[in-house]
């Protein structure tokens, strides 16, 4: 197959039908319900038979009867008020170009993401200061992102073992340049910090190449 | 334990569709549950439980959406709790009805599971909502998706034991072919390893091929002691009778960074490993390869479903590429797997996944599945493994044909 063209193109390929495009009512042929977008008649959604029949229905279309729809429309928006709780030092120290982690008293593990209490003793863990520094230990490159999510494409998600620490730390890597081949697992990263503000304090740092 | 035994009566599924504008999901569940009934040849009026499967509350507007279904099918006054566990929601509520008949809480159940995912919100919302089934506070704020996460362990197995794109790739072929036999399938399409490496790449190494889907459709099992099938099931002395002999749960830390290395770090899914073992256990098999003639596997991203046969026990350790290559998964290969077409053929309606992979391990045990995907029974039982977030909810439930 050619380089580019897609399956979703090639009829035989897909077996079920796709659904008819029901444009939206205009304003004025709404009715009185202002939000209504369409009334339709729906197909039967198990469509056309394949060879052989495991449904066992004795009419071909028992709901026959309920296949008109009405379809409107409803809006919500909601914003929260959101606590970052005992995990705050963490993102108040950001602002100060500070990368902290969290140590376990018992056991000594080094939580990356920090944890107020470590999961492993139940003891209440210590703050400590790492140097930021660390390696690439996965990545992956994203040319597709949810639009809420507002990020330039390509982006990459990486996972990195930070210098001093037990556990893993996801982040962007950004400024890798344009090669793609040059990110590398094993690779020197460092964090960086913002200079821009930012909507959310997770974003004041980010990862680069070393 | 108590020695009573727990069996399923029967499943209906309702049609898995991107969009399934033709009702809406409390429709789908009472389409499901009229055919179960049906199938199991039972009285909604004699059962006893009910179990409610949904993931999301945000995809239909609607909390507490449970006492809607229940009251949809006419199951009011009785019981019923819901179970949640993302992706692995459907699993664990057939988990949830073993416990409840088995601790005698009642003796017969019925579960139903369903999502709402199409497009009645855009395809970028549904992301979003799916999105807040990771962790909001570290990963959600850094654009950190699904696909993403997957893609991260997808390369560490790559790295770690040479897996290729292309045998990432024959999953999915493998499973829109399988789905070509499956009625009630969302996507059954007949393509190739090239389809799949051509198609537009998400998250390298994913190409949109890769991917299950987002899906509307409703299904639902019925399970029930012995004594009460004998005398409330029609079908009880008709069909072949399928008995849940085994199921196994485990979880781990809902972020992939904090997964202790080297196991499973971030390769192995560490709680499908503890939830099979119990399964296993419980079931009293020593050789799950050998001794299981079907399993639906969790397939929410190609490469899920061969680390996921790994950590199954199914293949041992980087052996899953090399055996996708020889079709060992295959219809007619030693031990099929998503023989429905799994979620990237039949579908991700995320509370009824689970439930679909138990209808088609009780209809390849009851041997009423489509001639071609059909598996042969040497030991008639059959395994099911439904996963939440990246491996954090695990349920395994093993099935067994007992004539």
């Amino acid at each position: 197959m050619a380089k580019g063209v897609s399956v979703f193109k090639d009829p035989e390929k897909t077996l079920y039908p796709k659904l008819p495009d029901v444009p939206d009512l205009k304003e004025g042929d709404r009715g009185l319900v202002r939000t209504k977008l369409h009334t339709f008649t729906a197909d039967d959604p198990v469509g056309p038979k394949l060879h052989w029949d495991p449904i066992h229905r004795a009419d071909q279309d028992p709901w026959k009867d309920f296949r008109e729809i009405m379809r409107i429309e409803w809006k919500m928006e909601i914003t929260y008020r959101h606590c970052l709780g005992k995990y705050s030092k963490f993102f108040i120290e950001l602002e100060n170009k500070k990368f902290y982690a969290t140590e376990c008293p018992k056991c000594g593990f080094v939580w990356a993401i920090p944890r107020p209490v470590c999961p492993d003793c139940l003891e209440i863990t210590t703050w400590k200061e790492l140097p930021g520094t660390g390696t690439l230990e996965s990545y992956s490159i994203s040319e597709f992102v949810p639009a809420f999510m507002k990020v330039e494409l390509p982006y990459v998600l990486a996972m990195v073992k930070l210098d001093g620490a037990d556990s893993l730390f996801t982040h962007q890597l950004r400024n890798w340049g344009t090669d793609r081949s040059k990110i590398k697992t094993g690779m020197p990263i460092k964090v960086a910090y913002t200079k821009e503000p930012v909507n959310h304090p997770l974003l004041s740092m980010w990862f680069e190449p070393a | 334990m108590s020695d009573r035994r727990v069996f399923v009566l029967g499943g209906g599924i309702s049609k898995m569709a991107a969009e399934r504008v033709d009702g809406n999901i409390r429709d789908w569940v009472t389409e499901a549950v009229m055919e179960a009934v049906a199938d199991a040849g039972v009285e909604i009026a004699d059962i006893d439980h009910a179990t409610t499967s949904y993931f999301s509350d945000h995809f239909d507007k609607q909390l507490k959406m449970g006492a809607i279904f229940h009251d949809c099918i006419g199951m009011c006054p009785k019981p019923n709790v819901r179970v949640e566990g993302g992706g692995g929601t459907g699993g664990l509520a057939i988990r949830n009805a073993y416990a409840y008949i088995k601790a005698g809480l009642c003796d017969s159940m019925i579960i139903y599971g369903t999502e709402n995912m199409g497009r009645h919100v855009p395809s970028d919302v549904a992301q979003q909502f799916i999105a807040l089934a990771s962790d909001t506070d570290w990963e959600v704020q850094v654009a950190g998706f699904y696909i993403a996460y997957y893609a991260l362990m997808m390369l560490s197995h790559m790295e770690k034991y040479g897996t290729k794109e292309e045998q990432f790739a024959l999953a999915s072929v493998k499973n829109h072919r399988n789905a070509i036999y499956n009625e009630y399938a969302q996507s059954p399409m007949r393509i190739t390893v090239d389809d799949v490496m051509n198609s537009p790449l998400i998250t390298s190494p994913y190409k949109l091929l890769d991917n299950c889907l987002l899906s509307d459709g409703a299904s639902c099992l019925i399970f029930a002691t012995e004594e009460w099938a004998k005398t409330h099931s029609t079908s009880w002395y008709r069909k072949p009778r399928i008995e849940f002999v085994g199921t196994g749960c485990g979880s781990d830390y809902m972020r992939l960074a904090d997964r202790p290395l080297p196991y499973p770090g971030i390769t192995h899914f560490r709680a499908k490993k503890n939830a099979s073992k119990q399964a296993y256990k419980m079931a009293g098999i020593k050789n799950p390869a050998k001794e299981l003639d079907c399993f639906e596997v969790h397939d929410a991203y190609s490469g899920v479903e061969l680390v996921s046969c790994e950590d199954l026990r199914l293949c041992g350790y980087g052996q899953s590429g090399p055996l996708y290559e020889e079709g060992y998964f295959d219809l007619g290969g030693e031990l099929p797997i998503n023989t429905s077409g799994g979620l990237i053929g039949m579908g991700h309606p995320v509370g009824a996944t689970g439930i679909n992979q138990g209808i088609e391990v009780l209809t390849q045990l009851r041997e009423e599945a489509h001639p071609q995907r059909q598996v042969p029974l040497n030991n008639g039982q059959g395994g099911m493994d439904s996963h939440g977030g990246t491996g954090t909810f695990v349920a395994v439930n093993i099935f067994r044909r007992v004539d």
